[in-house]
């Protein structure tokens, strides 16, 4: 730590970079340990340890189910996907190999359930196969002067979820994992085996799409 | 958008990396020209930023129940934290 800081250093920033450096320290130690333990949790669940699958659960339970209500906007339907998700884990937690996060392997599980629903129940969405569904001849978009609401405005809940209702599920699921979940574009493709380019294809249809869709009924 | 949040460089990233090019690559530079000097693009890239702002901050909370409903269909109730 000493090979930091030079010898007129002011002993108040020496303090300063000294705290940086230990929270620094403390946190990749404690990301490390988190995935110990994770990885421990994994070893004892599939070893049929009831304790350690409990916790796993326990840790992933909200995250699944925001996922789930993200992509589904319907609360029964996202608890329904969070106890679907978990009981296909818990099935087949033996051929999880550890060569991804867990939470990677969850979002898959979530995205595949969702998806099998919506082919069940043939819902029609908006065709967004090329870009004229979502391209626009003037962007005078200047959202800078609109009177936002807070999201806790119920109407600009309705619009959001009126919005992304629209948006087909295969591109649903690509905005929220890549955009709103924040995994990579690498890590996105892998959950919903799709081309690298293929993501950004749909990324960029999706986002242009939504912002078009509430830029429209803001307006109204 | 919050303009502190997302600098130029960023959504220039943004851009480039959809288009699969590379920050210094021609094609590259000339959006950056056009961005630089139109107000409508401006404006409109932050409002797109807006947008994925709104569906990251709009989630739900687990309804009441809802984990007890879920310890129990896993048949886990009986375990304790």
């Amino acid at each position: 730590m000493q090979n930091f800081f030079c010898t007129d250093m002011p002993p108040n920033l020496k303090l300063i970079i000294s705290n940086k450096n230990f929270i620094k320290f403390v946190e990749t130690n404690n990301k490390l340990l988190h995935q110990m333990d994770e990885e421990k949790m994994i070893e004892l669940a599939k070893a049929g340890n009831r304790k350690a699958l409990s916790d796993l659960v326990r840790n992933y339970e909200k995250t699944v189910y925001n996922f789930a209500f993200k992509i589904c906007r319907n609360q029964d339907k996202a608890e329904n996907t969070m106890q679907e998700t978990f009981l296909s884990m818990i099935k087949s937690l033996h051929q999880f190999d550890g060569n991804s996060k867990l939470s990677t392997w969850l979002y898959r599980i979530v995205a595949n359930h969702c998806l099998m629903g919506y082919r069940k129940r043939k819902h029609k969405f908006v065709e967004l196969d090329n870009d004229d569904a979502v391209v626009e001849d003037k962007y005078i978009a200047d959202w800078d002067t609109l009177p936002f609401k807070s999201l806790e405005n119920a109407e600009l809940k309705k619009i959001l979820d009126e919005a992304i209702k629209k948006l087909s599920p295969d591109y649903r699921i690509v905005f929220m994992l890549r955009d709103v979940e924040g995994l990579s574009t690498e890590e996105t493709g892998k959950i919903t085996e799709l081309s690298v380019p293929a993501v950004k294809s749909r990324l960029h249809r999706a986002r242009a799409f939504l912002r078009k869709e509430i830029d429209g009924a803001l307006r109204k | 958008m919050n303009q502190e949040k997302v600098n130029c460089k960023s959504v220039m990233h943004h851009i480039c990396e959809s288009l699969g090019e590379d920050l210094q690559s021609e094609k590259c530079i000339s959006i950056k020209e056009h961005l630089d000097n139109c107000p409508d693009c401006k404006s409109y890239f932050r409002s797109v930023e807006k947008t994925i702002d709104f569906y990251k901050k709009y989630n739900a909370d687990m309804p009441e129940g809802a984990h007890v409903r879920l310890m129990s269909v896993l048949k886990l109730e009986s375990i304790r934290k």
